[in-house]
């Protein structure tokens, strides 16, 4: 008998996990380059767009339940103490505020690492406790009554600091990660160098970068008997189920976690959050509904945060261009607490060397925890190896593009493997071209200018291919109508919509007959985390299954009806037509006639292909204007082209290439978390200080996908989209800004003052 | 006190110092203006105030006695979508959806002041509602298409 289940391996966010599967009752051919496919590749509307142009879609926010009761939060502020005592009488005796939680009503619940309102502080802004009023106001002011007295104790904030002899101690155990140093290598790093004809070593620095997503982390919870409901604005409903199940030692099944629309994740919202944790123990405490929402400081101070990078990087190469070696020796602080992120990734992938080595080093300090921030890793790696290239390449005195197209790699040399497909040269071909790469690169460079223009490009990867487990279910109503429910995430990426595309193109459906139902852990089958670029490809296969199988049923059905055999029929706006004859009869009359037969199609993702890497590629070019003067760098323009494998509907893709592209600008020009370097405190909690991109910061956008089905990675040929655009950004804007200066930029964000800064201290005066 | 919301009168009893914004959510439950910043940042609690866009978060419901405020849940008549909204269908001039109410109303506001305005007067007048996923060129484009289409002239 052949095997049910099996291991496969799937990759998130720069980790590769073994995950068991249950094999798909079928698995279908795939969908290849000349496959017939009518609404996969269409450019349908977004398919929930009208809930949010009227303001009807309901976010976790704008929850609201009879007897619901707000919360506010204390923190600390202090960057490392002991609590000595915390009164909240005089917060519980103010009217309206109706109960409290410290924690001793959370023993044992953990968040990165740390006890939830730990008693000790480890970093400025954390959690101290809860108190739950009849409003927000009330909770609020109910907070500023109340003064714990905190012993402080010496703190570190930053890597270099934290590592010095005779630090503070941020863990018991010390300042090093256990991981640390991570240490990966292939050839001989030595020998690399040596045969190198040319070496070129640099230090590069990155910010600590913010999500700063509209809506807030937040949560509401309700209890009913011995269950909770828990509404929150969560990347993953099912993970967020686990979570506060084990948390407060409840069967799976008495935790129901709903989120229907999310304002923005970004990687900051992979399970239950500090206001789930808080909303349901108060709720639970107080039998009253209970909504925990961060304010914008808290989201801003304690949501999670892109790790700063120092990486320092040497580049072998000969003359020809070609790499002998890619060393690189990167610091990373997580702040207290995190997972460990590897900007190390993009030097052992992206190019064809033998030699690498790489060593990172994660170090503890006292701030707040990061967490996975869109491409968590290759966006730090990028701007380092990115940049690095193009110092190589300006002492080799050969084309930037030139240099890395010598260096393709045409495997996944770390694990000797075959990429599933690799399209890269493509982007690098098409997106020259459309970019007019070799004319702006031979333009004079005007070194006299204020204003000066330059041109610069980087390479991506990213493991994107997704993989199981995934479920769906795919069911015709009696009226015709569809329904594809899967536990999976929209958060703003489209995923509804391109989930129905899949279903309407297998089912031969018209699109406006499909309705995606998402978010609701009591209702509808397991699929992951929305994160790591996999929603697409991994709930994608296991929604066209679940429709061939209920396109099977109704198939049968129909045939009885049309006098002939299943195979003899088609289908195409909802309207089955035998091909032997005129006859046909719409979705809608073949479910009348069964009545309250209830057509169920049921389907899940397969294993991935084995010994087989699965990744996304692109390449981005930039032109930039900077002002000597003022500093000020103006991105003009940027040309994108990816390769994702098919791409299911190219409008919303293209949304989130622009998205992407438009946060790595942020990234590269504004945006960095600056604390006061004597208390640790956060001085730009704001938005008006935590700078991201406006409306007017936008360049002219032209992001494309080379859109060639990956009929090895899974039977829909597709692979993953939303992480790919923001990791090639900062480096080629990086690029352009030097090309433009004639000096080499190191550091990120390139504020005014930094840019001055090298054009003072370069070549430029 | 009175406050005329979408065209239909409510009595609220919020204290001097409750903001518009509060009173909205908390207190009529139109939860379409969207809380983000608090503090006249980034746009999101955008409505229109006697036609004219205004941040909800920086606005006293007391001041707002006997005036017209417009929300999104206000802004399509008779089932019909404000051809603002309907161009941002159109142009996928949206993600996550959460800074949408306050895009739009900013551009109903942005059209009624100017009918035609230039690529440039679009991001000009759109620049004090802030995206964290990147709809700025969609936005603009749907902007565009509005007042081509006459929007600014209703």
């Amino acid at each position: 008998m052949a095997k049910r289940f099996v291991t496969t391996k799937v990759e998130v966010e720069g980790r590769e996990e073994t995950k068991v599967v249950e094999l798909p009752t079928r698995e279908p051919e795939p969908w290849g380059v000349d496959a017939s496919l009518h609404i996969v590749g269409r450019r349908d509307k977004r398919m929930d767009a009208l809930e949010k142009v009227t303001g009807e879609a309901e976010y976790t926010a704008d929850v609201q339940l009879p007897g619901m009761l707000y919360v506010a939060l204390a923190r600390a502020s202090v960057a490392a103490g002991k609590m000595q005592s915390l009164d909240l009488a005089p917060a519980l005796a103010m009217p309206g505020v109706r109960g409290a939680i410290t924690m001793d009503d959370v023993p044992g619940i953990k968040l990165d690492g740390i006890q939830v309102f730990d008693r000790t502080i480890h970093y400025v802004y954390q959690p101290i406790a809860a108190i739950c009023a009849d409003t927000q106001e009330i909770a609020e002011r109910a907070v500023r009554a109340i003064h714990p007295a905190i012993e402080r104790l010496p703190h570190v904030l930053d890597a270099a600091s934290a590592l010095a002899p005779d630090a503070p101690r941020v863990k018991p155990h010390g300042n090093l990660h256990r991981a640390s140093p991570r240490v990966a290598s292939r050839g001989d790093i030595a020998a690399g160098l040596r045969d190198a004809e040319v070496t070129i070593t640099r230090e590069y620095r990155t910010p600590v970068a913010l999500h700063t997503a509209l809506e807030p982390h937040g949560a509401v919870a309700a209890w009913s008997g011995d269950r909770v409901t828990v509404w929150e604005s969560t990347q993953g409903i099912f993970n967020t189920r686990s979570d506060l199940a084990e948390a407060f030692e409840l069967p799976l099944s008495s935790v129901r976690v709903v989120k229907n629309y999310m304002g923005g994740g970004f990687g900051a919202k992979n399970g239950a959050s500090l206001a789930a944790y808080t909303a349901v123990a108060l709720s639970r405490k107080l039998r009253r509904p209970v909504r925990c929402i961060f304010d914008r400081e808290g989201e801003q101070t304690d949501a999670g945060n892109r790790t700063a990078t120092v990486q320092r990087v040497t580049l072998g190469a000969r003359r020809d261009g070609t790499l002998t070696a890619i060393s690189l020796d990167a610091t990373i602080p997580l702040g207290i607490g995190g997972w460990l992120s590897s900007p190390a990734r993009m030097y052992s992938e992206m190019y064809r060397c033998a030699n690498v080595r790489t060593s990172e080093t994660f170090v503890f300090t006292n701030t707040a925890p990061m967490a996975s921030f869109r491409a968590p890793g290759n966006v730090e790696g990028a701007f380092g190896l990115e940049s690095a290239m193009d110092v190589l390449a300006h002492e080799l005195e050969m084309d930037p593009l030139e240099l890395r197209r010598r260096n393709y790699a045409d495997h996944d040399q770390d694990k000797n493997r075959r990429y599933s497909a690799k399209h890269l040269d493509e982007c690098y071909r098409l997106g020259a071209e459309r970019f007019g790469w070799s004319r702006a690169r031979s333009r004079k460079r005007d070194t006299s200018a204020r204003v000066r223009r330059g041109v610069g490009m980087a390479s991506l990867a990213w493991g994107a291919g997704g993989g199981p487990p995934a479920y769906a279910t795919v069911r015709i109503n009696g009226d015709g109508s569809i329904e594809v429910l899967t536990g999976a995430q929209d958060l703003g990426t489209g995923a509804r919509t391109v989930l129905a595309q899949v279903a309407a193109e297998v089912l031969g459906a018209k699109l406006d007959d499909v309705r995606t139902v998402l978010g609701d852990t009591e209702r509808l089958p397991f699929a992951s985390n929305s994160w790591g670029s996999i929603t697409t490809a991994s709930v994608g296969p296991a929604v066209r299954v679940a429709a061939e199988e209920a396109r099977d049923a109704l198939f049968e059905a129909a045939a009885g009806m049309l006098d002939t055999e299943p195979n003899e029929l088609e289908s195409r706006d909802s309207e089955i037509h035998a091909k032997s004859s005129d006859r046909c009869l719409l979705f809608r009359e073949v479910c009348e006639k069964l009545g309250d037969v209830m057509i169920i199609g049921q389907g899940s993702r397969g294993p991935n292909p084995e010994k087989t890497a699965l990744s996304a590629f692109g390449a981005q070019f930039a032109e930039v204007e900077v002002d000597v003067e003022t500093g000020r760098v103006r991105v003009l323009r940027v040309v994108s082209a990816h390769d994702s494998g098919r791409i299911v509907n190219p409008t919303l893709a293209e949304s989130q290439l622009e998205g992407g592209i438009i946060q790595g600008l942020g990234y590269a020009l504004f945006e960095e978390r600056i604390l006061d370097s004597r208390t640790g405190v956060p001085l730009n909690p704001t938005m008006h200080d935590y700078k991201i991109p406006t409306i007017g910061d936008v360049p002219e956008i032209d992001a494309f996908f080379v859109d060639i089905p990956d009929t090895v990675a899974n039977h829909t040929g597709v692979k993953g989209v939303a992480e790919p655009p923001i990791i090639a950004t900062a480096p080629a804007i990086a690029n352009a800004v030097a090309d433009a200066l004639g000096v080499e930029v190191a550091e990120i964000p390139m504020t005014p003052w930094r840019v001055l800064g090298s054009v003072r201290g370069g070549s430029i005066a | 006190m009175r406050l005329i919301v979408n065209g239909a009168s409510h009595e609220v009893a919020a204290p001097d110092h409750e903001r518009l914004l509060t009173t909205l959510r908390d207190r009529l439950h139109l939860t379409g203006t969207k809380l983000v910043c608090g503090r006249g940042e980034c746009g999101a609690c955008t409505v229109l105030l006697d036609g004219a866009p205004a941040y909800a978060c920086l606005t006293l419901t007391a001041a707002c006695h006997g005036r017209e405020v417009s929300t999104i849940e206000g802004l399509a008549q008779d089932g019909e979508l404000h051809p603002v909204q309907q161009a941002f269908i159109d142009h996928d001039a949206l993600q996550c959806g959460f800074c949408t109410p306050g895009q739009i109303l900013a551009a109903v506001g942005l059209l009624d002041r100017q009918p035609h305005p230039s690529e440039d007067d679009v991001r000009r007048g759109m620049s004090g509602n802030l995206c964290r996923c990147g709809t700025y060129p969609k936005i603009v484009r749907a902007v565009l298409a509005a007042a081509e289409g006459g929007a600014g002239n209703g």
